[in-house]
C-alpha cells in the first residue's frame, strides 16, 4: 500500500522531474565546455584569440551563469521537486505549468547569455545577464517555486524535518535575495560603494543561501533513507539551520576585506565566517555521525558515495574557507586566485557531487531503470579525482599567487609565471571533469530517453526476471 | 564485502520509506527532554570551546571595526612626544633654510659671512642673536645708512628687505635658522609666527625702512657694543 503511494508520487513527479534534469544535464555540459575554454584562455592567451565573443570576460561569466542558474537552477527544481513531494506524501499537481515556467527559464537564461556575448553585459556578480531577461527568469521561478510549495502545503505530516525545512527556505530564499537585491542595484542604484558591496552580498549568497541549503537538505534526506536510520543527534539540525538563515548573508561580505568599503563591513564578515563554524560543525555531525556508522553500505551504494563526498569537501572546505576569511590571511591572498578555490569547492565539490548522487538516487525510482555500475563508478572517479585536482591547484596556486604578489622586489610577470603551472594543472582537471560530466548526462539520458533498441531488449529481460 | 553483491534496487529497498522518516524525524524533534543518552558525551568542552569562539570574535569586531565609522582611521601615532619635537623643529630649520637660501643668502651668502663693507655678516653678529624683535623689524622694515657690526662699517646705500614678500610664518622660520646656524647661539633661540605678528603690528605705524640710530634708541642692550 505504502509502497504503491510512493510510486503514485513518482508517476507525478515523472514529467517535471525529466524535464528539469534533462535541461539541467544540457546546461551542466555547456559550463564544462565553456569552463575549459576559460582555463584554457588562461594558461595560452592566443586560444580562440580571433573571435570576440570568446573573450575571457565574457567566457568566464557565462560559464558561472549558465552553472549557477542553468544546472543549479533546473537541478535544484528537480530534486526539491521530489524530494518535498515525497516527504509530504502527496501527489504533484500542475505538471504542465512547471514545464512551461521550466521552458521561460531555460529560454530566459539561453537570451541572457547570448545577451552577455552581444556586449550586454551587467556589472553585478551572477546578476551580469541583461536586464530584459530578469523579470521572465523572476516570474517563472515564482511560478515554479509556487507549485512546489503547494505540494509541501498539502502535506501529510503537519511538523516538518531538517530536509523540509532546508529545501522550501532556499525555494523562497533566493527571490528575497533577488528583489533585494536587484531593487538596490538597478531599480533605486544605491550610491558610492553601497553597489560593491550589495553586488557581491547577492553573488556570494546565491552559493550560500540557494544552492548550499538544497543541497544540505538532499543530504539530510538521503542519508537516513538508504542507511535505515535516523539522522545521529538531530536536535542540533534546528540550530544548524537557523546558524545558516542568520549568519551567511553576514559571513559573506568578508570578501571585501581590503577593498574601498567602510571598515566594519569586511570586520562583521570575518566575525561571522568565524562564527559559521557553528553551522558546518552542526551539519558535518549530523551526516558523519549518521553515515559512519554503517560506513560499507556508504561505500557499495553510489549515489550515497557522491553524498558523503559532497558533505566531506563541505565540511573540510568551509573549515579552509573560515581561515581564509581571518584578516592575516586575507591580506596575503585576497587577491589571488584563491578566489576560484572558494567557488569551485563550494558548485563542484559540495553542490554538484550531492546533486549527482541525488539524482542517480531518484531516477531508477522514477524511470524503473537502473542506471549502469561503471558508468557511474566512472563518473564518481573522475568527479572525485578532478575535483580534487581543481581544488588542490587553486589552493595551492592561490597561496603562491598571493605570498608572492606581496613581494614588491618581484615583478607581475615573474609571480604570473610562477603560477602558470596551475593554471595549466586545472586546464587538465577541466577536461578530466568535462569527461566525468559527459558521462552523468549520458548515464541520464540514456535513463530518460531510452533507445528503442534497447528499450525492448530490457524490457524483455525484465520479463524473465 | 558480502554487502558488496547487494544491488541498489535492494539497498534502495532495505531503507527507510518516506512516511516512516517523516515521523521518526518528528518524533526526534519533539523530544524535548531526553536524558544524556545520545546526546554530545561532551557537551561541556563543546560551550566551552564555543564560548572562547564567541569571545575571540568579539574582541575582533572591537578591535577592527573602527567604532562603525565611515571612515578609516588616521595612520597610527606611534611617535613619543620628543620624536614630534625632533621632527617639528627639524622641519621648521629645514623650512627656515629653504627661505633663506631663497631670499637673503645671495647678499648674506650662504654661509652668513656677508661681504666686507656691503653686506653684514649674520654669523656671529649680536645683531642676529639677541632681541629676537630687532632682526624681525629689520626684516620687516629693511635698513638704511651705516651701520656697525662687530667693529666694522657696512651698508652706504639703502636695503629694502621689505619688498620681500614673506609671511610672518617665513620670516619665524628664517630667522629661527639664522639664530641657531652657523654657530650662532641665540636665547631663546625659537621664534614663531606670532612673535613676528606682534612685532609688525607695534610698528605698523612706520613707513619708511630703520636707521641704525633708531634701532640703537630701541634696542640698546642688543646694540651696545656698535
Amino acid at each position: 500500500m505504502k509502497k504503491t503511494s510512493e510510486q503514485h508520487i513518482d508517476q507525478s513527479a515523472k514529467l517535471a522531474f525529466s524535464f528539469f534534469i534533462a535541461s539541467a544535464g544540457l546546461w551542466l555540459l555547456a559550463a564544462a565546455l565553456l569552463a575549459y575554454i576559460a582555463a584554457a584562455k588562461l594558461t595560452d592567451p592566443l586560444f580562440l584569440a580571433s573571435w570576440e565573443i570568446f573573450t575571457y570576460g565574457k567566457i568566464k561569466i557565462i560559464q558561472a551563469n549558465a552553472f549557477v542558474y542553468g544546472w543549479g537552477g533546473n537541478s535544484i527544481f528537480a530534486v526539491s521537486l521530489w524530494i518535498i513531494a515525497r516527504l509530504s506524501q502527496s501527489l504533484i499537481r500542475g505538471s504542465t505549468f512547471l514545464i512551461f515556467a521550466g521552458t521561460v527559464w531555460n529560454l530566459a537564461i539561453t537570451f541572457g547569455l547570448f545577451g552577455i556575448l552581444d556586449g550586454y553585459m551587467l556589472g553585478h556578480e551572477l546578476l551580469e545577464m541583461p536586464k530584459e531577461v530578469w523579470p521572465a527568469l523572476f516570474v517563472s521561478y515564482l511560478v515554479i517555486s509556487f507549485l512546489i510549495l503547494v505540494v509541501f502545503r498539502s502535506r501529510k505530516q503537519s511538523t516538518t524535518i531538517a530536509p523540509q525545512w532546508f529545501i522550501v527556505a532556499a525555494l523562497i530564499w533566493f527571490p528575497c535575495l533577488f528583489i533585494f537585491a536587484w531593487s538596490g542595484l538597478e531599480i533605486n542604484p544605491g550610491r558610492g560603494t553601497l553597489s560593491s558591496i550589495l553586488s557581491i552580498w547577492f553573488g556570494q549568497n546565491i552559493i550560500w543561501l540557494w544552492l548550499t541549503p538544497v543541497a544540505l537538505g538532499c543530504a539530510y534526506y538521503i542519508i537516513p533513507s538508504v542507511l535505515n536510520r535516523p539522522i545521529d543527534k538531530y536536535y542540533l539540525a534546528i540550530f544548524g539551520f537557523w546558524c545558516i538563515a542568520a549568519l551567511a548573508p553576514w559571513s559573506v561580505v568578508h570578501h571585501l576585506e581590503g577593498g574601498p568599503v567602510p571598515m566594519w563591513v569586511p570586520a562583521i564578515g570575518t566575525v561571522m565566517s568565524i562564527a559559521m563554524v557553528f553551522p558546518i560543525a552542526v551539519a558535518s555531525t549530523n551526516f558523519h555521525s549518521t553515515a559512519f556508522q554503517d560506513i560499507s553500505r556508504v561505500w557499495n551504494y553510489l549515489p550515497l558515495r557522491f553524498v558523503i563526498f559532497g558533505t566531506l569537501s563541505y565540511t573540510i572546505s568551509s573549515y579552509i574557507g573560515v581561515i581564509f576569511s581571518l584578516p592575516a590571511v586575507a591580506k596575503l591572498t585576497q587577491f589571488s586566485i584563491i578566489n576560484e578555490f572558494h567557488f569551485n569547492q563550494r558548485v563542484y565539490g559540495f553542490f554538484s557531487m550531492i546533486i549527482f548522487g541525488i539524482v542517480y538516487h531518484i531516477l531508477p525510482q522514477i524511470t524503473g531503470r537502473e542506471i549502469g555500475t561503471a558508468a557511474k563508478n566512472f563518473h564518481f572517479w573522475t568527479s572525485a579525482f578532478g575535483v580534487f585536482a581543481i581544488l588542490l591547484a587553486y589552493l595551492i596556486g592561490g597561496l603562491t599567487h598571493g605570498v608572492l604578489a606581496q613581494q614588491p622586489s618581484l615583478e607581475w610577470v615573474t609571480v604570473i609565471e610562477s603560477v602558470k603551472p596551475y593554471f595549466l594543472i586545472t586546464e587538465y582537471a577541466f577536461i578530466i571533469l568535462g569527461f566525468s560530466q559527459l558521462v552523468f548526462v549520458l548515464n541520464l539520458w540514456k535513463v530518460l530517453v531510452p533507445n528503442p533498441f534497447a528499450c525492448c531488449d530490457s524490457g524483455a529481460k525484465q520479463k524473465t526476471a | 564485502m558480502s554487502l558488496e553483491k547487494q544491488s541498489n534496487e535492494e539497498i534502495r529497498a532495505s531503507g527507510m520509506k518516506d512516511d516512516a522518516l517523516v515521523e521518526e524525524h518528528v518524533r526526534l524533534h519533539q523530544i524535548k527532554h531526553e536524558p544524556t543518552k545520545g546526546f554530545l558525551q561532551a557537551p561541556l568542552i563543546f560551550v566551552f570551546v564555543f564560548g572562547c569562539l564567541i569571545f575571540l570574535c568579539s574582541i575582533q569586531l572591537a578591535l577592527t571595526t573602527n567604532d562603525f565609522q565611515l571612515h578609516p582611521p588616521k595612520e597610527a601615532d606611534t611617535e613619543t612626544p620628543e620624536q614630534k619635537e625632533a621632527n617639528r623643529w627639524a622641519k621648521k630649520l629645514s623650512a627656515g633654510k629653504k627661505v633663506f637660501l631663497a631670499n637673503c643668502s645671495s647678499c648674506h651668502k650662504p654661509n652668513g659671512v656677508g661681504e666686507p663693507g656691503v653686506y653684514p655678516p649674520l654669523a656671529g653678529s649680536n645683531w642676529v642673536t639677541t632681541d629676537p624683535a630687532l632682526i624681525t623689524n629689520i626684516i620687516l622694515k629693511g635698513l638704511k645708512g651705516e651701520i656697525k657690526v662687530n667693529g666694522d662699517t657696512y651698508g652706504t646705500t639703502g636695503i629694502a628687505m621689505n619688498s620681500i614678500a614673506i609671511s610672518d610664518r617665513q620670516i619665524a622660520n628664517v630667522v629661527t635658522y639664522v639664530r641657531q646656524a652657523w654657530g650662532n647661539e641665540a636665547d631663546p633661540i625659537e621664534i614663531f609666527e606670532d612673535d613676528v605678528a606682534s612685532v609688525r603690528a607695534e610698528y605698523s605705524e612706520k613707513q619708511d625702512q630703520w636707521v641704525f640710530k633708531q634701532l640703537k634708541d630701541i634696542y640698546p642692550e642688543a646694540l651696545f657694543g656698535d
